[in-house]
């Protein structure tokens, strides 16, 4: 489903280019799950980033269900977004003067789905809020905001699933559901599922891990879940 | 266009309508075209009603004069195009009344004259007028109050005027365009048009001025102007509208309207600061959503139509608002000075309503442009790097579309490039300023904020952190406290000079013909009886004859040109000659030297005004011959003076040095003010002078007094309202402002900082970028008004220092107030509230 290959990236500083990615390659087969795990700053979220076609690799290769993604321009790439791409973030990245009802509506109306409204309110259901369709973000909680951008996802039945520690805003409790919910919607539409994260037992429930130090991506630290 | 992304712009559209997001920019545009609306229809109508009220000084919207009868077929052409006419035949000539005679100003009308204001008549001579209907008929005559004096007749008397015996039946008061001259004004006799021929004074040799009154739609006069005009011979004729009145009052009025338009320009830019402020902050509220939308899947294209959509429906509703409110402030206002200020509502006028929409649009759209086209390039990975903010970023073409489009507006609904030119260039010079200032204070900012963290140095560590913003943000400071500056000090000054022209007594009587041995005896009654008098001026009446040697015509002096400037009469067949050694007050020497350098032996000596000087081509070191009686007077111009026209009193376009007249018999002409509760003392008071010629120039005074006091509320009124319009603009930047802030007041709260710690460190920074910014203002506001007096309203510029001071301290009170009035509501909210906004 994505396969890298010595994908690298190199920002402009006041001091001069630096390189925030070493040359890194590897492999995601169609519906696996992996977490990309590491401290902070190690580039995890750079990656994850120019795997999700969000910004473009300095050099090297991406091939996202085929398509290579580091030939595309944005406009392309938006597109293949929408066809192919959901993603959840921690801070939720709910469009505030929408209604969640609206949020979830909204890449279904972007990417010309027939009857966006009844596909929103049925996975509104599914993530248990069709009681909170017309509340707007800020009259939600935290946990029920991150359930909206779940179901915001998975509306147009993407391939790829990315999701930025997803629930690093939430509490325990809420972080429960949440992982449930997006395990389960993952399972169900079988779904590839990327995610970034710092909670060791959230990673642990994914498939396989990539573990990001200082911009590289260890051969050693690539292992099969077992 | 899908109708999907119509949907979602009308979805994002209501919502943050229903939400109170889009209040600022809807705020703004909405202020700007009910600010633009009102004023210009207020003052549109205003203009309307000053140019009906001057109308009444040539007693129409257009007046032919000519030496000739004119030709019946002009005056049926003029009926065919729409307007109404009205004749007038005047001459000088004597009236005979039992056994006196006198000369008078004699006025044959039709029935419909006047077209514009109305002839007063009193009950009896010298009693206080109130105006009547219609003009003497057949056989009538209504002669004025000193004619009553002259001739020893009473009403119902006949007298003669030429061959006709006509009965005297009203004491005139005014005629509107009676003329206004201290010299040679002979009292007015007005009668019918069918008696002149009787009178037998208009035949040949005698000379008659012929005038033609013009009333109707300006677009009407405007086409009959275009067909009269070929025919029209400058020798003969002269076409004369309400513009060309050189008078006080015409003055006052072109100055006032300049004023208005000067403000509806401010009130244009103020507006297009408060959209570009607001447009600004529209579009940094969007960039989360415009990354989500992207990330999701939105093409660039998508984006562009939602957001052009949106401003659309946002810049809609804003004129639709704007205009409903700006219709209601003008009708408010003008119900409010109803009492006042004669101002009609009757006439729809269009044109403020296009240039409202227009600006409301234009400034929508340019203003709006540039924060769009950060807008559209928000980076999508903005989700997962919340400091990346547009990749966009110039200044440059900010400040072009910004500038360029308020320089248009103000080129094209001025249509004066000098005063936009002035603004534009003042504003140019201001920011650059603006932008020197702010990054001295980050230097500066580096010596004052040091030390241990207080309130002080969280200010200045602000301001130097974000000096790009607060540049910005400076900017727009400065501009609407200078664009308030310059209307403000404007108005006072321009308000001081008319007042100044008509200070509390001010003359309201003339006398003239006062012989030398009445001189002293009339400044003993005067002072016996509490009259405050002005100088004396001696007077004798010379014919202006040659100009080194060679003769000149006497109709280059426009001897019938009896419009009101003042004096001018003097320079008619016969000039009034006056003579002093010291320089009269509002006198200016321009060229040369006064006549008091002058030495036994040196040939005598005359002094010139200069206006006149130009018109004859007279220069320094010319002799000028008059005819004075049987004598010949040459003198040699030794100076040429500038005349202030404005004063009230006696002025000469001839001042002799004493020498050159001491073999003439002079006679004294002065002025005094006498209080309207003594008014009715004038009769008994003039008695023992009967030969002594009396002018009451009160219903002039009072005439022009109004007409000021008028302008001057309009003028007020006006401030007012760009001082409204500039307030709220001020309140949106801190608005605005207070948002930005919302992220670094959330965290120190969360650090634990106090309240009182945050709320005086936001105004200290508030103060500090208030004084600022008023004494760039107090700056810039010197530098334009020096321009705009100067070459726009022809005053005289004047430094005003208290401002160096009032700005500033003003700045800081009402900016450091807003600011900390901001800073309070956002503290009001719990921290946790604060750091979900910020999310």
């Amino acid at each position: 489903m994505i396969e890298t290959k010595a994908i690298t990236k190199t920002v402009s500083t006041s001091e001069g280019e630096l390189q925030i990615l070493q040359p890194i390659s590897f492999h995601v087969k169609a519906g696996e799950s992996i977490a990309i795990v590491g401290a902070s700053g190690s580039g995890k979220s750079t990656l994850l980033g120019l795997l999700a076609g969000l910004d473009e690799v300095s050099s090297g290769e991406i091939m996202l269900d085929g398509q290579p993604l580091h030939t595309m321009d944005e406009e392309k790439r938006a597109r293949l977004r929408g066809e192919k791409v959901g993603f959840i973030f921690q801070s939720f990245m709910l469009v505030q003067s929408l209604t969640a009802l609206e949020n979830i509506m909204l890449p279904a109306e972007i990417n010309g789905l027939k009857n966006p409204r009844e596909k929103a309110l049925e996975i509104l259901q599914q993530v248990g809020l069709g009681h909170r369709a017309h509340h707007y973000p800020n009259q939600l909680s935290g946990g029920e905001q991150q359930r909206v951008a779940i179901a915001r996802a998975f509306i147009t039945q993407p391939k790829i699933l990315f999701a930025d520690e997803p629930t690093g805003n939430l509490d325990a409790a809420n972080s429960d559901k949440v992982e449930a919910l997006l395990f389960k919607l993952n399972k169900d539409n079988n779904t590839t599922l990327v995610l970034v994260t710092h909670d060791t037992e959230l990673a642990n429930k994914c498939a396989r891990q990539l573990h990001m130090q200082a911009g590289q991506l260890s051969e050693s630290s690539l292992r099969e879940a077992s | 266009m899908k109708s999907v992304t119509l949907q979602l712009a009308w979805r994002l559209f209501r919502h943050e309508a229903r939400r109170g997001e889009l209040t600022i920019i809807l705020f703004a545009i909405i202020l700007s075209v009910a600010s633009v609306l009102s004023l210009s229809l207020f003052s549109e109508r205003l203009q309307q009603a000053l140019t009906d009220r001057s109308a009444e000084f040539i007693a129409a919207d257009r007046r032919l004069n000519s030496r000739h009868p004119v030709e019946q077929t002009w005056v049926d052409e003029a009926v065919n195009y729409g307007l109404q006419t009205a004749q007038q035949v005047s001459t000088r000539s004597m009236v005979f009344g039992g056994n006196e005679m006198a000369l008078s100003d004699l006025r044959a009308v039709n029935q419909d004259y006047p077209l514009k204001g109305a002839i007063t008549v009193a009950p009896q001579p010298f009693a206080s007028a109130s105006a009547v209907d219609g003009a003497p008929q057949a056989g009538e005559v209504w002669i004025d109050s000193r004619l009553f004096q002259l001739l020893d007749v009473e009403l119902g008397d006949t007298i003669f005027v030429g061959d006709a015996p006509l009965t005297v039946t009203q004491v005139l008061g005014e005629i509107p365009d009676a003329g206004f001259s201290v010299f040679n004004t002979d009292p007015i006799v007005l009668m019918s048009m069918q008696d002149l021929a009787a009178t037998n004074v208009a035949g040949p040799g005698s000379r008659v001025n012929y005038k033609t009154y013009y009333t109707g739609e300006a677009s009407a006069l405007e086409d009959y102007y275009d067909w009269l005009r070929p025919q029209l011979n400058d020798e003969v004729h002269y076409w004369m509208s309400v513009e060309d009145d050189e008078s006080q009052i015409g003055r006052a009025v072109a100055r006032a309207e300049r004023y208005f338009l000067l403000a509806s320009l401010l009130a244009i830019v103020l507006a297009a600061v408060s959209i570009a402020v607001a447009a600004q902050r529209y579009s940094q509220r969007h960039f989360d959503p415009v990354a989500i939308m992207k990330t999701i899947g939105a093409t660039k294209r998508q984006i562009q139509q939602i957001y052009v959509l949106q401003i659309t429906f946002i810049t809609l509703l804003g004129i639709f608002v704007g205009a409903v409110l700006g219709v209601g402030i003008q009708q408010l206002v003008v119900t409010a000075l109803g009492d006042a200020v004669e101002v009609s509502l009757s006439v729809w006028h269009w044109r403020p309503l296009v240039i409202a929409l227009f600006t409301g649009s234009l400034c929508a759209l340019m203003f709006s442009l540039y924060p769009l086209m950060q807008l559209f390039s928000v980076p999508p990975l903005r989700v997962l790097r919340r400091d990346m903010n547009a990749s966009l970023s110039s200044r440059t073409l900010q400040f072009a579309a910004a500038g360029g489009a308020i320089f248009l507006l103000m080129w094209a609904y001025s249509s004066d490039l000098m005063v936009s030119a002035i603004l534009f260039v003042s504003g140019i010079v201001l920011i650059a300023g603006l932008l020197a200032v702010t990054m001295g204070l980050i230097v500066l900012g580096r010596k004052l904020g040091g030390g241990a963290i207080g309130p002080w140095q969280l200010a200045w560590a602000r301001i130097r952190r974000r000096a790009m913003d607060n540049s910005v943000q400076l900017i727009s400071f400065s501009v609407t406290i200078m664009l308030l500056l310059v209307v403000l000090v404007m108005r006072n000054d321009m308000i001081a000079q008319w007042r100044a022209q008509l200070p509390e007594g001010t003359p309201n009587y003339f006398v003239s013909n006062v012989t030398e041995q009445q001189r002293p005896e009339l400044i003993a009654h005067f002072d016996a009886n509490n009259v405050q008098h002005d100088d004396f001026f001696p007077v004798v009446r010379g014919r202006f004859v040659a100009i080194n040697d060679e003769r000149i015509r006497t109709e280059v002096t426009k001897e019938d040109d009896e419009e009101p400037r003042e004096g001018r009469d003097g320079l008619g067949r016969e000039a009034n000659l006056t003579w002093d050694l010291e320089l009269q007050t509002g006198n200016v020497i321009k060229q040369g030297r006064w006549l008091d350098a002058w030495q036994p032996g040196m040939p005598d000596e005359v002094s010139v005004e200069s206006e006149v000087a130009q018109r004859l081509d007279i220069n320094l070191g010319d002799t000028l011959t008059f005819n004075v009686g049987s004598e010949i007077i040459t003198v040699t111009v030794t100076s040429l003076r500038e005349v202030d026209w404005q004063t009230m009193q006696p002025n000469f376009f001839f001042v002799l040095h004493p020498e050159a007249m001491k073999n003439y018999a002079a006679t004294y002409i002065t002025s005094f003010h006498l209080d309207e509760s003594r008014k009715s003392e004038i009769t008994r008071l003039m008695m023992p002078f009967a030969s002594v010629t009396l002018f009451d120039v009160d219903a002039r005074i009072n005439q022009l007094r109004d007409v000021v006091d008028q302008v001057s509320l309009a003028v007020e009124f006006i401030l007012i309202l760009v001082l409204a319009a500039g307030s709220l603009v001020l309140i949106a930047q801190v608005q605005a402002s207070m948002d930005e802030r919302q992220q670094e007041l959330a965290i120190l709260r969360t650090l634990g900082a106090k309240g009182s710690l945050i709320r005086l460190s936001v105004v200290y920074e508030f103060i500090i970028i208030g004084v600022v910014a008023g004494f760039m203002a107090a700056v810039a506001n010197e530098f334009s008004l020096w321009l705009l007096q100067s070459q726009v309203f022809q005053m005289e510029a004047s430094i005003h220092w208290e401002y160096w001071l009032i700005a500033p301290a003003a700045g800081a009170i009402v900016v450091g107030i807003l600011g900390a009035l901001g800073c309070w509501r956002l503290l009001a909210l719990n921290t946790g509230t604060l750091l979900r906004k910020m999310v």
